[in-house]
């Protein structure tokens, strides 16, 4: 009993999306930081961003932003670097870490539908 | 085991054998001989231009005590957990006019005056307290060896540039007196204690 709860409390804390948090851990965690809270204006937070469990958010890991105009009042300089070298499985499984650690409205993303989003970026 | 992390580990020994005398900070790097006397390493000269353009000297910081770290704007590696250690330093010293932050670029092609500006609004700081210098790229490289930072140019690392995340503090004198790990939370609140008592030392000398 005692062990069937640990297990259930170890299970808890460990994120589903495991391949999805060693490549956030080792792509995005420097500037969003473990916890996603992001760094004030500098570099947004992933845990009310209005991107989370949008295919746009798979864009913006492939390309990048680049926009240093002010003219945002909420962020002054737009700039994250592309991970152009992350496959459509990687970005999928990124996508489903992000959204299932900071989305409310989680729901597992599919290869196909980022496929889908990685061919229709702006 | 590196100078660094011996020269840390006997201070928090200092620091756990004596934690109710208010000691004095030590006085970090080699001693050197100039003119016949005795003196504690100082950090090297800088001519570099702050977030506003205006150029600025040791001289400028002859009457406080500050923090400095090397980074870049465009780091994608260890910089934002950097500048989230020394935006809580920069917020836990706000009071105390006495103290600076100090943050040199390494890379001052793309990292201008007014893009230190920006990251400095986006950071939420007091430009007043918080002073971004940008200046010759050797000059800076070679200043950020007497300040016990690592920087070089490496086109292999992320960004272009290796460097390490250590928060330096430096008194009135240009001495180093203690100094941090930004990418390590936890050795922030030991930091900010030594600044504490550093410019304590300067407002009720003994």
């Amino acid at each position: 009993m005692i062990i069937l709860g640990f297990s259930f409390m170890l299970a808890c804390n460990e994120s589903p999306y495991m391949q999805g948090k060693r490549l956030y851990v080792a792509n995005c965690q420097n500037c969003h930081m473990e916890d996603g809270s992001g760094l004030a204006k500098l570099v947004p937070s992933l845990q009310e961003s209005a991107l989370l469990g949008s295919p746009v958010i798979a864009c913006i890991i492939k390309n990048g932003i680049q926009d240093t105009i002010r003219n945002d009042q909420t962020f002054l300089v737009k700039e994250m670097p592309a991970f152009g070298k992350l496959s459509a499985t990687e970005i999928t499984n990124i996508t489903n870490y992000i959204n299932h650690s900071w989305y409310k409205n989680f729901k597992e993303t599919n290869i196909t539908e980022i496929e889908s989003a990685l061919k229709n970026c702006p | 085991m590196s100078p660094f992390k011996l020269i840390f580990s006997m201070l928090c020994l200092t620091a756990i054998a004596c934690n109710d005398s208010p000691t004095e900070l030590p006085y970090l790097g080699n001693k050197v001989i100039e003119n016949g006397k005795e003196i504690y390493h100082t950090v090297g000269q800088f001519n570099h231009y702050n977030q506003d353009s205006v150029l600025m000297t040791n001289k400028d910081f002859a009457e406080y005590i500050y923090v400095a770290d090397f980074f870049f704007t465009s780091c994608p590696s260890i910089c934002p957990k950097v500048a989230k250690e020394m935006l809580r330093i920069h917020d836990a010293l706000k009071d105390d006019p006495q103290v600076k932050v100090v943050s040199f670029t390494i890379d001052p092609i793309r990292d201008t005056p007014q893009r230190l500006k920006l990251y400095g609004d986006n950071l939420g700081i007091d430009h007043k307290k918080w002073i971004f210098l940008t200046g010759d790229k050797d000059a800076t490289l070679d200043l950020a060896a007497t300040y016990f930072v690592a920087a070089l140019e490496d086109a292999d690392a992320p960004g272009g540039f290796d460097h390490s995340g250590k928060i330096v503090l430096i008194d009135k004198q240009g001495h180093v007196r203690s100094f941090s790990e930004g990418t390590d939370p936890s050795t922030t609140p030991k930091l900010i204690e030594d600044i504490k008592k550093l410019s304590a030392s300067y407002t009720h000398p003994k």
